[in-house]
């Protein structure tokens, strides 16, 4: 976790259209220099959020704190905040140069001074300098990315703020720009919050995660303990496969998978308390591993190979157990021998697992 | 569509290229007319002169005539512009509670009889006291022109994204900044036409113009009447005119729209 | 590190009936459409409640003295007032089926053929539309006369030919009827067109449809807003129209608007005058408000 001190602190926030309640008391502090990344599915107020953070909204109830003082009631032209939004909201009607130099403009900055600046930008954000007399409609998608990034940073802001700028951009421009995005936050140092609606892609660049659903923010911590520790079953079925198993309390310490119709061993041994609560064991795909023989590994299942699926660096294969479809993945080099049909055993550690509730 | 269908496509052009020839037959009528000597009309024209133009331009009549078309369109175009832009606001970006029922509401005076419309302003005007005067033509021209040029508007409203207006606000500039730098830049061109558009239609209008501007008549009102009591070679020269200044419009507005972007492109 | 999920706070308050109709009404959408809506009552709404007004009263009067009677909706139904409906809705009709049938190829042109020529077709095509209609009208007289018009003109002096009266005749008014409103077809049907997405015509091509098909089932269903609004502008129009009548088709054919005007100039009859609008207004605004029910406008105009 990083180290220093709160930029922003959110108190409890709420905010309520009519009936909807869209943000549901969020409280968060985010640290000076952090790339903080908020994740969640569509219509998890994840949007709402952020406009509260740049004053585009007013939260209905909560406070907003921005280096210790209370920015309710500041519109977002006073913040020292800059958004790119996903659209980019480029202003279509002007150049590259009048876009990016938008700011300082607003601010009364000479036309010598506006034009350095620009330079610079420019070549922070790895445009070309021939660029500047160009209509914005004429720049390529990941250009007017460049454009909205080198507008957003013209005034030099404590916070950057980032909604969704990655999600209508093609698979190959975007893993571009998720590096360059991570670089940027290094290079300028500056406070980064991000949203996205695709764990992956906070995974590469962000330094803590907060993950949002209906309103709620239900899990904050680094990349790595959201992937290895995963609060409940829908934050761990956010980052993609994982082998979800339905489990209830059994007897000396285990858990009995209905589903499988087997005892499982746990992380931790389950108590009474659990009682006919339905837990679920989540695995990691990578963490699973074909056996040989039952005691190869802590826990193992006996099924039949579905399917398989190159995937470039790594394989996965499809196990069907009881009513279970398993997925385990292995790298290339070490590709299971078998095919389809074929009965196999798949195995893992407990260390490997974590238990959750709903 | 394969574009092996050449046959129709062809058929297409020549069906089209018909259809313009259609369109303007009575305008080189007109324009022909214009042009010919004698006091009555007669085909082929026996004598080409330019002696009615020089009639027509010196008359006071047509002067006067075309002073009152003149203020009228005019004071309709702005009057226009003004109450659609805002008309547009509401049509197409606000989204608002009623925003369907007004839309459906406000295209009503397109879709009506305008000598009905004229006659109905005209009883109104009687009724509250209003006399018949190029101001009242104008206010009756407003009512169907206004919803057209809301419309016209709206069409460019639609496509600008809103949140470029976010986006300048986020970046510093207060409302009026934001107003003056990107929205109405952004909509420029949609009240371009709008304006012209307003101009152009308040300028041919006959019906309503006939039932409402009384004493004061306009180009078209005049041209009516003589062509209902004889002829005189005065008539196809002002509506040559017409032709003439309508192309002379429409011409100079599409240079002026490209010229001003050819500007804003060597501007920055 | 792992947050917790917060208690439940407290519901937040609605605002009450009252404050509710405040509230609508500072909506930025209302205020910003407030003032079409005030010139739109002072002059539309007005002036029809006048009219409407007006053909509840005995004939010959001239102001709202308290005499209220149907007689003028009666005598325009027993007498021979309805003849003139007849004509003008006949006329229109009749107007609308040919120049939907006459600009259809061209708006599917427009839409789909003529690519980078379709922009500087159009100006073209709207050129027309902004000299006056009188004037264009007196063009296609000039064309028509009988012995020294334009086209009797030419075919004498080329085929020493004499043409009869072509002016003065249902097929002139017609024609003039056509000539005047067909843009108010042509503008909407292309709209509508351009809203048919090639890819959807392309697949169906693919599953086998012929040309007819394609048209029944993809072409017109989507189109047909567009068609619509073009039908509806060009009837309600053209059941207005008054100098086509007047100019080419001579003392035979009476339209409405005619028989409005009559009554308020010559027969100096108003509140008649004004039952002969009302119900030419009430049949019309029936259309529009049954058509206009249907359409998506914010589609049609392009809203993303």
């Amino acid at each position: 976790m990083a180290e220093g001190a709160t930029i922003l602190r959110i108190e409890n926030v709420t905010k309520q259209f009519g009936k909807l309640r869209a943000v549901n008391g969020v409280s968060l502090d985010i640290v000076d220099g952090e790339f903080f990344t908020i994740v969640g599915p569509s219509g998890s107020g994840k949007t709402t959020l952020l406009r509260m953070l740049a004053g585009l909204e007013k939260p209905s109830a909560g406070d907003v704190f921005l280096r210790g003082n209370r920015v309710n009631d500041v519109p977002a032209n006073k913040r020292p905040t800059c958004m790119v939004f996903q659209s980019l909201a480029l202003f279509n009607h002007r150049t590259v140069g009048q876009n990016i130099e938008f700011s300082l403009k607003m601010r009364g900055v000479s036309r010598a001074a506006r034009r350095e600046r620009c330079v610079e930008l420019m070549d922070v954000v790895r445009l070309p300098q021939d660029y500047y007399a160009k209509g914005v409609t004429k720049c390529s998608g990941g250009e007017r990315q460049r454009v909205a990034l080198a507008r957003a940073l013209a005034s030099d802001p404590d916070i950057m703020f980032f909604d969704e700028p990655l999600s209508a951009i093609d698979y190959q421009l975007r893993k571009l720009l998720e590096v360059e995005l991570k670089d940027l936050h290094r290079e300028t140092g500056k406070t980064f919050v991000y949203i996205t609606h695709s764990l992956e892609e906070a995974m590469v660049m962000s330094d803590r995660i907060g993950i949002m659903q209906s309103g709620r923010l239900i899990q904050i911590g680094s990349p790595d303990e959201i992937y290895t520790q995963p609060l409940n079953k829908f934050v761990s079925e956010f980052m993609g496969e994982v082998n979800t198993l339905p489990v209830q309390a059994g007897t000396d310490g285990k858990f009995d998978c209905p589903d499988l119709g087997t005892q499982l061993v746990g992380p931790s041994p389950s108590t009474s308390a659990n009682g006919s609560q339905t837990g679920y064991l989540v695995i990691r795909p990578e963490s699973m591993r074909f056996l040989n023989d039952p005691s190869e590994a802590d826990n193992h299942i006996k099924g039949s190979l579905f399917n398989e699926y190159a995937m470039g660096s790594r394989v996965q294969y499809h196990v069907r157990a009881g009513s279970q479809m398993l997925v385990v993945e292995k790298l290339r080099e070490m590709a299971f021998r078998g095919s389809v049909n074929d009965d196999v055993i798949i195995g893992w550690d407990v260390k490997d697992s974590v238990l959750v509730s709903d | 569509m394969q574009k092996g269908k050449r046959w129709v496509n062809s058929l297409i052009i020549v069906w089209t290229s018909v259809l313009i020839l259609f369109f303007f037959v009575p305008i080189a009528g007109v324009i022909i007319s214009s042009f010919g000597h004698s006091r009555y009309f007669s085909f082929p024209v026996k004598k080409w002169s330019f002696k009615w133009y020089d009639q027509t331009i010196n008359a006071n009549l047509t002067e006067n005539l075309h002073v009152t078309s003149f203020y009228v369109a005019g004071c309709v175009a702005a009057i226009a512009l003004v109450l659609g832009f805002f008309g547009a606001l509401a049509f197409a970006r606000y989204d608002w509670k009623g925003r369907i029922f007004y839309q459906r509401l406000i295209m009503l005076p397109i879709f009506f009889p305008q000598a009905v419309l004229g006659l109905a302003l005209l009883l109104w005007f009687t009724y509250i006291g209003v006399l018949p005067s190029w101001e009242a033509a104008v206010f009756a021209h407003l009512v169907w022109i206004v919803p057209i040029v809301t419309l016209i508007i709206s069409i460019q409203v639609y496509g600008f994204d809103v949140s470029q207006e976010e986006a300048a606000f986020d970046l510093g500039a207060n409302r009026w900044q934001v107003f003056r730098e990107v929205t109405m830049p952004a909509l420029a061109p949609g009240l371009f036409s709008g304006g012209l558009f307003a101009f152009l239609l308040s300028w041919g209008n006959f019906p309503l113009s006939t039932y409402t501007s009384g004493a004061d008549s306009t180009v078209t009102e005049w041209l009516y009447t003589k062509m209902s009591s004889g002829y005189t070679p005065m008539i196809p020269t002002m509506g040559a005119f017409s032709v003439y200044g309508s192309i002379i419009i429409l011409f100079a507005g599409y240079l002026f729209l490209i010229a001003r972007r050819r500007r804003a492109e060597k501007r920055a | 590190m792992a947050s917790t999920l917060d208690a439940w706070p407290p519901p937040l308050p609605q605002p009450g009936p009252l404050r509710s109709f405040g509230l609508w009404l500072r909506q930025p959408g209302f205020l910003s459409a407030s003032p079409v809506l005030l010139f739109f009552l002072i002059g539309f709404v007005g002036p029809l409640v006048i009219v409407l007004g007006f053909s509840f009263l005995p004939e010959r009067t001239f102001g709202f003295h308290g005499d209220w009677t149907v007689e003028n909706y009666t005598r325009i139904l027993s007498d021979s007032y309805y003849i003139s409906f007849l004509w003008s809705f006949g006329l229109a009709t009749a107007t609308v089926v040919c120049c939907l049938l006459i600009s259809y190829p061209v708006s599917y042109g427009l839409a789909r053929v003529f690519g980078r020529w379709a922009a500087p077709v159009m100006l073209i095509l709207v050129i027309p539309l902004f000299v006056s209609e009188n004037v264009r009208l007196f063009g296609w007289y000039l064309v028509l006369l009988k012995g020294g018009g334009i086209l009797a003109g030419s075919v004498k002096w080329l085929f020493d030919l004499d043409t009869g009266t072509l002016l003065y005749s249902n097929g002139s008014t017609l024609m003039g009827m056509i000539y005047v409103y067909l843009p108010y077809t042509l503008f909407p049907t292309t709209l509508g067109l351009s809203l048919v997405p090639r890819d959807q015509m392309d697949a169906a091509s693919d599953l086998g449809a012929n040309r007819w098909q394609i048209f029944r089932e993809v072409e017109l269903p989507i189109a047909m807003p567009g068609i619509l609004i073009g039908s509806l502008l060009t009837f309600v129009l053209a059941v207005g129209a008054i100098s086509e009548a007047k100019m080419l088709g001579g003392a035979n054919i009476v339209v409405v608007a005619h028989a409005i005007l009559h009554e308020f100039t010559y027969a100096q009859n108003w509140p008649l005058g004004s039952a002969i609008s009302m119900f030419a207004i009430a049949i019309t605004c029936i259309l529009v408000i049954f058509i206009m029910r249907r359409l998506d406008l914010d589609r049609l105009l392009g809203r993303k």
